[in-house]
């Protein structure tokens, strides 16, 4: 009769040990319910409330992901989108068939972009891909607001989310498409969801463990709308270094027609013209890039070199003068053009 | 590989050095393109241009060691600017790679995603709105 006893106090002693990882568990979810704090709406600045209330592009096509496969997916769903088959915010599509370019399927973007050992794709390729398709990839401004006024001005923004908590990890590459901003939801293609639907505070907590990382592409010639000087400069540099001065030179173009303040626009525009045996053109955008901007030093010395491969030696030395007299990394250069003069 | 980088460095080292020494004169006259003017990098551009290297033949090792297959690897790396090579060859293994696949997770990780999903702080579960 002595033998009942034992057995219900290991039970009760059992129940206590399965109790306490319960606990645990439950002060862990406590924890990092305090250290991320709740997921609150992202504050939006008073401009952003001037945007449409409500934006879907429909238009954007829908790639279902395969197993790992959201890398691809997603830069299917943005390289088939092409911006003139664009909608008016919440109006008809209006579709043009005769400017769609053919499809880049998810199976061919697949062994540009996969890394079979990590079972995923990096985000450099992503951008790095892109341009292998002819489209130049702009990073975007890391804020929300910035998110909301691409998506707004028509072009859809591929985002880079952490889906669940930063010890364990679960990154995932979707396409913004939509928002509405009474109800604070965002519209996205996802995965294997077509019109995925969340909170503004839900993704932007996943979002924000990608440091807001996220990008929209154009065909060269077009800037989209909202991109900041410095990013339009580094993601038209970057896709001139592939495809040449010829294929970048309407980016430039359009980019100084944009942002006539952008003196490295101009500046990237003259290097692009005297790659191209338009050394007039080339003087005249060196010209214009030391107007916007009088201390950029390299757009003196570019500019003076132009003008002495013209045989323009008075020009070429006021400009020389003017970069060997400001401070930085050309000034050395720059002397040793105007000695040689 | 490591002989191969020593090589490859080697080989980088004597060919630059070579090249400069004639044109040194006649480079003053090349423009200062806009990729040299964004790095703002004179002083060491020569080495920068091996690292550049460098970096490149990294990262196509270590895209092999990660299962990309042969006939690729040489165009994915030519397509990356020298930021986003340097930026690879110095954590590919901890960058971020979006899969979004489901994660092989213990139960005690599932019950505080769950949790956390529920509050709107994660989205790892459809069914969680």
């Amino acid at each position: 009769m002595s033998s009942p006893l034992p057995a219900k106090r290991t039970l009760r002693h059992r129940r206590q040990q399965n109790a306490r990882p319960a606990g645990v568990l439950l002060s862990c979810a406590l924890l990092a319910m305090w250290l991320s704090g709740c997921a609150t709406s992202p504050a939006l600045q008073q401009s952003t409330y001037q945007l449409p209330a409500h934006v879907e592009l429909e238009s954007v096509p829908f790639y279902p992901q395969e197993k790992y496969q959201c890398g691809p997916a997603a830069l299917a769903t943005v390289l088939n989108h092409s911006p003139e088959s664009r909608q008016d915010v919440s109006g008809p599509v209006r579709q043009s068939p005769a400017t769609q370019s053919p499809d880049v399927s998810v199976d061919s973007l697949t062994p540009q972009l996969f890394i079979p050992g990590r079972k995923g794709s990096v985000q450099p390729e992503m951008l790095a891909t892109a341009r292998r398709h002819r489209r130049i990839a702009f990073s975007i401004r890391p804020t929300f607001d910035a998110l909301l006024g691409h998506v707004a001005a028509g072009d859809p923004v591929v985002v880079m989310q952490n889906l669940s908590l930063p010890a364990w990890p679960m990154w995932h590459y979707a396409v913004v498409i939509g928002y509405d901003l009474p109800d604070e939801t965002l519209i996205m293609r996802s995965g294997e969801i077509r019109r995925h639907t969340l909170s503004f505070g839900r993704f932007d907590a996943t979002w924000a463990r990608s440091k807001r990382w996220g990008f929209v592409l154009a065909k060269p010639g077009r800037i989209p709308n909202g991109v900041t000087a410095k990013r339009a400069v580094d993601a038209i540099s970057d896709y001139e270094t592939q495809h040449g001065a010829k294929a970048a030179l309407s980016s430039w173009q359009a980019l100084v027609a944009t942002q006539p303040q952008n003196a490295m626009g101009y500046f990237a525009l003259g290097n692009a013209y005297y790659r191209l045996d338009e050394p007039d053109k080339a003087a005249q955008a060196f010209r214009r890039a030391t107007a916007a901007d009088d201390t950029l030093g390299v757009a003196w010395l570019n500019l003076g070199l132009v003008y002495q491969a013209q045989g323009n030696n008075r020009d070429a030395r006021q400009a020389l003068e003017k970069a060997s007299a400001l401070p930085g990394s050309w000034q050395q250069q720059a002397r040793t053009a105007l000695d040689a003069l | 590989m490591p002989y191969l980088r020593r090589y490859v460095a080697m080989l980088l080292i004597a060919v630059l050095m070579i090249s400069s020494l004639p044109v040194a004169a006649a480079q003053t006259a090349g423009l200062v393109t806009t990729q040299s003017a964004l790095q703002a990098d004179t002083a060491s551009s020569d080495r920068e241009r091996i690292n550049d290297v460098l970096a490149r033949a990294d990262v196509q090792d270590q895209l092999l060691a990660q299962g990309v297959s042969m006939d690729q690897v040489q165009d994915r790396v030519a397509a990356l600017s020298d930021a986003e090579a340097k930026q690879m060859a110095d954590r590919l293994d901890a960058m971020p790679a979006g899969a979004g696949g489901v994660i092989g997770a213990l139960f005690a990780v599932f019950v505080i995603l769950l949790v956390t999903d529920i509050l709107g702080l994660t989205n790892v579960f459809p069914f969680t709105r």
